[in-house]
This record gives structure tokens, C-alpha cells and sequence, in this order.
């Protein structure tokens, strides 16, 4: 799929298959994706458990769910619990010389090993790692990206994603998680039961009521030759109907498969 | 509590009104009602009350929220009610969602098991 057709294809799927299998060659994608993404002082920022539904015990699933998530990990074939490592610091002197001596981080630009020992380290890093609200702020961000990632990569795959919340606590000792990772979302995966394209593409507001050119209050601007090519190139695609009719008719079909309430 | 007695409520109402009942067949819409009315039976809480179950105040605030206990406290009993009922399967899947159903549109969001059968 082309990038932009993955991106305006994405959906929060909530209706999964629940038995058909999802392979783990595309889960494998998924987490190259993640791991491709951008990070600041090349750090693993994002860490992930994967598990698949029917390895785990109804007790565990149990222990996993909240309220307002329970339906659709009872019935993803994947959870991918998406953690943020707040030890990030640890190693990343070595990291950034590392990227000195490659070239990524160019003398051009005024790195150097004496920059990263002398004023990186010890002014920014060190400090921040130290400010827990920095380090949170700082692994939520990075971590988010992973897994923006992931999500496109599984689209382009042909699954169907969503992220949630997730009882953290709950599952904190079966996956034996590590005190220095927080918790970010869980990403479901499967097929989709519902239509792939969820009835449309959700609403969105004009770019002009959150994009600013030069300052806030100067709203961006569209170019309607760009928006018309997104438009052609499946960015932006036909959103969901006002007339809600069929996407109402197959929520109640689906709720009939599943037993779901109406 | 007889099916016509528990129509009466303004939960009820409100439930009969958001999820359509009166389009289902008599028989569908009686059953509904039925099974909601031996919940109320086993929990021995009017329809109101037990919509009321579900939300709390803040003692600081006074402000209203879901409580994620009494929600977990009522799937317990759904599981309970279901057993006592003999139903398996699909059919207690689809009849404890009656119950939710029920919760749901009167603005709890309450989730149980999935049929993937």
C-alpha cells in the first residue's frame, strides 16, 4: 500500500476476527517498524510484550481489562503491551558518540565527543533523568512515535489495529515487567471483523483550527490542489456518512455474531 | 417484579427508547424484559437503583463517576445469574448483554464476554 493510503486507511478497529490467526511474520513488521522510528539520543525508548490471546489464560485476560476495554481484547487475536523505559539515559554517552563517529551527529553541527562528555551529559541528560516529569514526558513522546509506527506498518500489512488502555497493575507480574517501564497503551491486532475502513473515515476538523503559519491565531492556510491530490492518493478519503444506516446495520450484524449488546 | 411493572421505570424507558424495543417482536421485547426483571429480582434492586449502583459521587466534589468496582460487582453477578438461569454458551453471552444493554443506555459503559465461538 502507498504510504498515504496507509495513513488515511488507518482506523481504531473494535470488532476483530477473533479466530483468525495473525502471523507472526506481520507482528515482526510491525515491531521493525517501531524500532525504525525516530528517538532522541538513540535511545530504546519503546519496549513491547507481545502476546497472543490464546496463549494467555482467562485469568490473565481477566487481570488486563478495564471497563472500557474488555470487548475487543476478548476478541483481538494480538495484544501488544507497549511500555516506556525511563532508564534511557543509561548508555547514552556511548550512544551519541557513536553517532558522532558515524557522522550522524556532524562536527558541522558543533558534535563532538568533548560536546556529548562535557555539556550533553552532564547539563541535560543526567538532569533530566532525574526530573520525573521530564522523563516521563520525554518517554511518552518517543514511545508514542514507536507506535504510531507499528500502527501504520500493521495497516500496510493488511491488519487491523487499535490502542487502549490497559489494567496495568494487573499484569504487571505475569509479564514480569520491569519497575522502570511505564505503561503506555495496549495495540490490538487482527483482522478485521467490521468493514477494514470502519464505515469511513472519522471526522476530522480543518487543518486551519489546529495548524498556525508564523504565529498562533494565523491559521494554516489550505492549498485545495493539495488537499484534492490527498484526496486522489487516499489521505483523505470519504468520511463516515451522516446517514449513519449501514454502519448501524453491521454494528447489529456484528453484535449478533459476538452476542454483543445493543 | 412483572414485565409490566418494570416498564414503568424511567430507566426502563429509557433503555426501551435507546435500544429500539418496541421494533423488536413481542416475544423478543418480553423476554428482555423478563430477564431484566429477574436480574433486578436477584440483586434485589429496582431498575433505577441499580443504574444508581453503578455511579458514585466524590465526597469532595459531589461530582458524578462510573464506579469500576460496582461495574465488576455486577459482571460478577451476571456471571452468578447466568449459571443459576442453566444458560451456556451463546445464549448467556447474549442474555447477560440484555442486562448491559439495559446499564449501557442509561450511560454505563459496561463491557462482558464476547461469543467467539
Amino acid at each position: 500500500m502507498e504510504f498515504k493510503q496507509v495513513v488515511g486507511t488507518r482506523r481504531t478497529i473494535r470488532f476483530f476476527d477473533p479466530n483468525r490467526p495473525v502471523e507472526e511474520e506481520k507482528i515482526q513488521v510491525m515491531l521493525e517498524a517501531a524500532n525504525r522510528a525516530s528517538r532522541a539520543v538513540n535511545a530504546d525508548f519503546a519496549k513491547a510484550i507481545v502476546c497472543y490471546r490464546d496463549e494467555l489464560s482467562d485469568e490473565v485476560r481477566e487481570q488486563m481489562k478495564t471497563p472500557t476495554t474488555t470487548v475487543q481484547i476478548d476478541l483481538a487475536p494480538v495484544t501488544i503491551f507497549w511500555y516506556g523505559d525511563t532508564s534511557f539515559v543509561s548508555g547514552a554517552q556511548g550512544r551519541l558518540k557513536e553517532l558522532v563517529d558515524l557522522g550522524a551527529l556532524p562536527v558541522t553541527h558543533g558534535w563532538t565527543h568533548a560536546y556529548v562528555d562535557d555539556l550533553v551529559y552532564p547539563q541535560v541528560l543526567e538532569p533530566m533523568s532525574k526530573d520525573q516529569i521530564a522523563t516521563v514526558w520525554a518517554v511518552s513522546v518517543e514511545t508514542g512515535l514507536a507506535i504510531a509506527q507499528a500502527m501504520l506498518a500493521g495497516v500496510d500489512e493488511g491488519l487491523g489495529v487499535g490502542l487502549h488502555a490497559f489494567n496495568a497493575a494487573g499484569v504487571k507480574d505475569v509479564l514480569k515487567v520491569p519497575d522502570h517501564w511505564v505503561p503506555m497503551w495496549i495495540l490490538l491486532v487482527g483482522y478485521p471483523a467490521e468493514d477494514a475502513k470502519g464505515g469511513g473515515q472519522r471526522p476530522r476538523r480543518a487543518l486551519s483550527d489546529s495548524f498556525y503559519r508564523g504565529q498562533y491565531g494565523n491559521p494554516w492556510t489550505e492549498i485545495p490542489e493539495v488537499t484534492e491530490r490527498l484526496k486522489r492518493e487516499g489521505m483523505i478519503q470519504e468520511p463516515m456518512p451522516t446517514d449513519a444506516t449501514q454502519r448501524m446495520t453491521e454494528i447489529r450484524q456484528l453484535a449478533d455474531r459476538f452476542g454483543l449488546p445493543l | 417484579m412483572r414485565t409490566h411493572d418494570i416498564e414503568s421505570h424511567a430507566s426502563v424507558k429509557q433503555w426501551a427508547a435507546g435500544a429500539g424495543l418496541h421494533h423488536d417482536p413481542t416475544e423478543v421485547r418480553e423476554q428482555k424484559l423478563r430477564i431484566l426483571a429477574d436480574f433486578c429480582a436477584k440483586v434485589e434492586k429496582e431498575p433505577d437503583t441499580l443504574v444508581a449502583f453503578c455511579i458514585l459521587r466524590k465526597k469532595e466534589t459531589g461530582e458524578r463517576f462510573l464506579s469500576v468496582k460496582r461495574r465488576e460487582t455486577i459482571n460478577g453477578w451476571l456471571e452468578e445469574f447466568a449459571a443459576e438461569q442453566g444458560w451456556a454458551g451463546k445464549q448467556a453471552v447474549v442474555n447477560a448483554n440484555v442486562v448491559r444493554s439495559f446499564l449501557i443506555h442509561n450511560g454505563v459503559l459496561i463491557q462482558g464476554p464476547v461469543w467467539r465461538g
